[in-house]
């Protein structure tokens, strides 16, 4: 039973990450349809930004989240200015931009592999290792910073949609670009800042785990395939969803594993196979969008 | 007197001739060794430094005079870790009449180059490679494979855990492909010496947590567990699980856990983690060869650096008793290779390639050490009595 | 326009090439064909289908390891081996169709993707039938009549393999049913209104493309005689996908354009810029997609209509001309 309960925290810690993920993934889909899947390599980026601050030059954890969100914020607008502006301007078909930002998956993968080595290197976690009793509950401290910062995010998150004006006007670009353009919401200023915020979501995923499996330049495709995954699960049209999808698979995926009587070789095929189910049963994910509102 | 000064003219001649020929060096055919690596796909964190060695080697060679007086030139080809990527690559070193191709990158990577060397006869080794299957898939009489084989690994883990008599192990790794090769020679290791696996998983690559995979250890109750995994990432989810997970029994691992950087990242989770190794920093040629290497290149080698080393000097000394580039003479002299020291395997082992086979590395030539918090113990165990 | 003439002297071309190479060269030629080949039938799938896949590749692995399977494990004769590779290839290709025809646009993308990492999985866990992690090696092509084709007439095999998948999607593309398939590419609804039958023409399309890829895979078995989990990773699928964007997704043209560039680029570029090669590719690739996002084969258009205009139009026939000729590439 304990084992039980000890999976449930690692599993809720697993699913924020890729829940995280996902979001990076819906902040962006939402307003412009372009799916960028090199929000991994956004993670990889982070994770190393992690690594300078933390263990190199050895800054304070607070003070070092908030370099790295503020580098990830750069990134994200830039990586807007540079791929996917130029060809939005010019009427490009709407898989141009998710074709460039494939390439520019690649160019940010080779410049984090050449600057800084194939090897690993290692990330400090925010309170350390410890084991920490929540109750019946039980995992390291590492696992429940993991959930405690994806809950205040998706809280956040949650709250600029439904409840600011600014949200809002994401929702209503979201909808239909042509009519909240005539409305007077800025269409370009949407775009830049779904890009850079989902970046620093994405960011946030990847320093969080980076403790765990250490920054490595190949760690951001697996996390950019889980996160797609979880999106698909839960739905791309509420943010609740993210967090709903990434929790469902990582629980999958680990209890799967514990309990499923399967080789351990096939028992990777699972959640492949789970997938593949879920996306001909199911295929708008769990959730199911808003109704437009009067 | 008449013909005294022709003969004198002509000895003088003679003379200036073999003069010139002897100083050929300068202008010799340079002897030309192809290297396959990987530069930017996942083998990069082990062909690089297995690379820097193999340079470092032909450069040492070079300052010496190069092989029967001409130079070494090393021509190295990237196959971004993509087998058939390889092949073509082997192809065109072939081409460019290499005497030998050392392959650096993964597994699949050499196994695929096999079917080119084979075909056109070219001598192939692999210096750092440990997967058992890849002298014994295909026959090939041109391929040499001098890297610790996993085999080798877990006879010499068994020998020192011998006194604890382990009847129930498990058996941890991840599913790349020579993490599996690796898991399946320490399995049959195990068996062979009636050793029930009690417990047996894999953290696939790109996971968050090993945390499953290890309760499942956990609740099978092993006396101690054999590490398989060969990827970084991947080990140090196990041993951060493990850790977490409160279990105290013995993790035994294979080579890969002597990388140095394991304990980079890994940090505060290693102490007392047995690992095997081929180096011995102790042993006088590997002591040597660190001198040297820091000289030249201003940070201290580790075990990686050395296979390339030694994987060029075999090569070297296969063509200096073959008394040229002929490639069957090359073949030959490499198969006949006995009793050579290089700067890896414990001490008093050596490289040979005993009759009919092609695995090269000295079945008692790891030694075993055991972490100490983040460092790398001395040597506690040599060879696989 | 292709008759069977210019087929035919086509086939003469490239195959007499191939008797001129060397060993080296003969390999990246062979390998190149075969890309083409894929990229042609990927092209049919994805550009002009609308079916965005990532399991072309895998079909190409399942073709290459079921004829190696049915020579070395079944025995059977190369004739029949074939033959039974193919039916294979097409029931399997029907066997995915007909769910994954029911997926629209990204959720299609992720179900292959799946596909592709399952069809690894069980490469990886096959045991002694595909040789697991190691893969399977130590065949060769069987004889025929006591005749081993190997060598150049290896290639020649391989030349005529591409021109058959360009005849066939060729012939596809022109016919009824490729225009159905643009219908339901860019409208289903209306597609559907006229009478075309979405889900058939979707299922056809993708079991001819990935049955051709099979084929290809095939082919491929014994080029390098070695079949492996590693050749037919993720890695192969998201390159081809990048080969016809980049050519310019729709067009035959573009795709085999694409799969030219996208292949000898690495080639070139290795022994020039040494291990940066992939940073530059991935440059080249976003500059491809940001100045030409409908496909590198737009600046070969561009050149043909320079060619065929007179050389200098009138001031006000120009600036008009010119605003139509700016138009929408």
């Amino acid at each position: 039973m304990s084992d039980f309960l000890e999976l449930i925290v690692s599993a809720a810690a697993s699913g924020c990450v890729y829940g995280l993920v996902a979001l990076a993934y819906l902040l962006i889909t939402r307003p412009t349809g372009i799916i960028n899947f090199g929000v991994g390599e956004w993670a990889t980026v982070a994770a190393f930004g992690a690594y300078v601050a933390l263990s190199r030059v050895e800054l304070p954890y607070a003070l070092s989240i908030a370099l790295v969100a503020a580098l990830m914020l750069a990134v994200g607008w830039l990586t807007e200015r540079l791929t996917v502006r130029p060809l939005v301007v010019r009427g490009a078909p709407p898989l141009a931009p998710v074709l460039a930002l494939l390439g520019m998956l690649v160019v940010v993968r080779e410049l984090v592999s050449l600057g800084f080595g194939p090897d690993p290197q290692p990330v400090p976690p925010a309170f350390g290792f410890g084991r920490l009793e929540l109750g019946p509950l039980a995992g390291s401290y590492q696992s429940f910073f993991i959930i405690a910062v994806a809950a205040v995010v998706f809280a956040s998150a949650w709250y600029f949609f439904e409840r600011t004006l600014a949200g809002k006007s994401f929702e209503a670009v979201a909808l239909d670009r042509r009519a909240a353009a005539l409305m007077g919401i800025n269409l370009s200023r949407v775009t830049a800042l779904s890009f850079a915020a989902g970046a620093v979501v994405a960011g946030l995923a990847g320093l969080l785990v980076a403790p765990n499996v250490s920054a490595h330049y190949l760690m951001g495709m697996p996390l950019a395939i889980q996160g797609f995954t979880a999106l698909v699960i839960g739905g791309a049209s509420r943010v609740e969803g993210a967090l709903l999808g990434g929790l469902i698979l990582a629980v999958a995926e680990q209890f799967t594993v514990r309990y499923a009587p399967v080789p351990p070789g096939l028992a990777m095929g699972v959640p492949l196979v789970l997938l593949i189910v879920f996306l001909l049963v199911r295929p708008a994910g769990l959730l199911r969008p808003r109704e437009a509102r009067a | 007197m008449k013909t005294a000064l022709p003969r004198a003219c002509c000895r003088a001649v003679l003379a200036l001739a073999a003069a010139t020929l002897a100083a050929a060096p300068a202008w010799a055919q340079p002897i030309r060794i192809g290297v396959i690596t990987d530069k930017v796909g996942p083998a990069k964190p082990y062909a690089e430094p297995v690379t820097a060695g193999a340079v470092f080697a032909a450069k040492e060679l070079n300052a010496q005079g190069g092989i029967l007086g001409r130079p070494v030139e090393l021509l190295i080809e990237d196959d971004q870790a993509r087998p058939d990527i390889s092949a073509t690559a082997a192809r065109k070193l072939v081409d460019a009449g290499v005497t030998f191709i050392l392959s650096m990158s993964l597994t699949p990577s050499t196994q695929q180059v096999q079917t080119v060397t084979l075909e056109t006869r070219t001598p192939q080794l692999t210096p750092s490679n440990s997967g058992d299957t890849l002298t014994t898939q295909i026959d090939n009489p041109y391929f040499w494979q001098t890297g610790p084989l996993g085999s080798t690994q877990i006879a010499t883990l068994l020998a020192y855990a011998a006194n604890k008599n382990f009847k129930r192990v498990a058996l941890v790794g991840e599913n790349s492909d020579l993490g599996q090769l690796t898991n399946r020679s320490f399995k049959a290791g195990l068996e062979k010496t009636g050793v029930q696996i009690v417990a047996e998983e894999m953290v696939p690559r790109g996971s968050t947590t090993a945390d499953p995979q290890m309760q499942k250890v956990r609740a099978a109750k092993p006396e101690a567990i054999f590490l398989t995994g060969v990827t970084t990432p991947e080990n140090v989810l196990i041993l951060r699980s493990y850790r977490q997970l409160g279990l105290k029994m013995p993790v035994l691992g294979n080579f890969n856990l002597s990388v140095p950087q394991t304990a980079v990242v890994a940090k505060g989770l290693l102490d007392g983690v047995v690992f095997v190794d081929a180096f011995d920093p102790a042993k006088p040629q590997a002591r040597r060869f660190i001198e040297a290497y820091k000289k030249e290149n201003g940070v201290e080698p580790y075990n990686l650096n050395g296979y390339g080393y030694d994987g060029v000097m075999l090569v070297a000394d296969a063509i200096k008793r073959a008394g040229g580039t002929d490639k069957e003479k090359v073949r030959a002299a490499m198969q006949a290779t006995r009793g050579y020291v290089g700067v890896l395997g414990a001490a008093g082992s050596s490289y040979g390639f005993a009759e009919g086979k092609r695995t090269g590395f000295d079945p008692n030539g790891m030694v075993v050490r055991v972490y100490e918090g983040d460092k790398q113990g001395k040597v506690v165990f040599s060879g696989a009595q | 326009m292709k008759t069977v003439l210019s087929y035919l002297a086509a086939a003469v071309a490239l195959s007499a090439i191939a008797f001129l190479l060397g060993a080296y060269q003969t390999d990246v030629y062979r390998k190149l064909l075969l890309w083409i080949a894929l990229a042609i039938s990927y092209n049919f799938l994805f550009g002009i289908s609308g079916q965005i896949a990532f399991s072309h590749f895998s079909f190409y692995g399942i073709g290459a390891y079921t004829i190696v399977i049915l020579i070395t494990q079944a025995g059977l004769p190369l004739p029949l081996a074939v033959l039974a590779t193919v039916a294979v290839c097409v029931a399997l290709a029907l066997v995915v169709a007909i769910p994954a025809t029911r997926l629209e646009g990204f959720y299609l993308a992720l179900a292959t993707l799946a596909f592709a990492q399952l069809f690894i999985v069980v490469l990886n866990e096959g045991g002694s039938i595909t040789g697991g992690t190691g893969g399977l090696a130590s065949y060769r092509l069987p004889e025929i009549l006591g005749v081993r084709v190997a060598g150049p007439w290896y290639t020649v095999v391989i030349v005529v393999l591409m021109l058959a998948t360009l005849a066939i999607v060729g012939r596809l593309d022109r016919s009824w049913f490729g225009r159905a398939c643009r219908a339901v590419r860019d409208n289903p609804e209306a597609a559907a209104a006229m009478g075309v039958n979405v889900r058939r023409t979707k299922i056809i399309a993708y079991t001819i493309t990935s049955a051709l890829a099979g084929v290809a895979g095939m082919v491929y078995a014994f080029v390098d005689n070695t079949v492996n989990p590693h050749i037919f990773g993720l890695e192969n699928a998201f390159l081809l996908l990048f080969m016809v964007i980049v050519g310019g997704s729709g067009r035959m043209a573009g795709a085999i354009l694409g799969a030219v560039l996208l292949y000898v680029m690495p080639f070139v570029l290795s022994p020039l810029i040494g291990h940066h090669h992939a940073l530059v590719f991935g440059i080249f690739m976003v500059l491809a997609v940001l100045f030409q996002p409908r496909g590198l084969i737009g600046l070969w258009d561009r050149w043909q209509r320079r060619r065929r205009q007179p050389p200098a139009p009138r001031p006000q026939i120009a600036k008009g001309e010119a605003v139509k000729r700016e138009g929408l590439a």
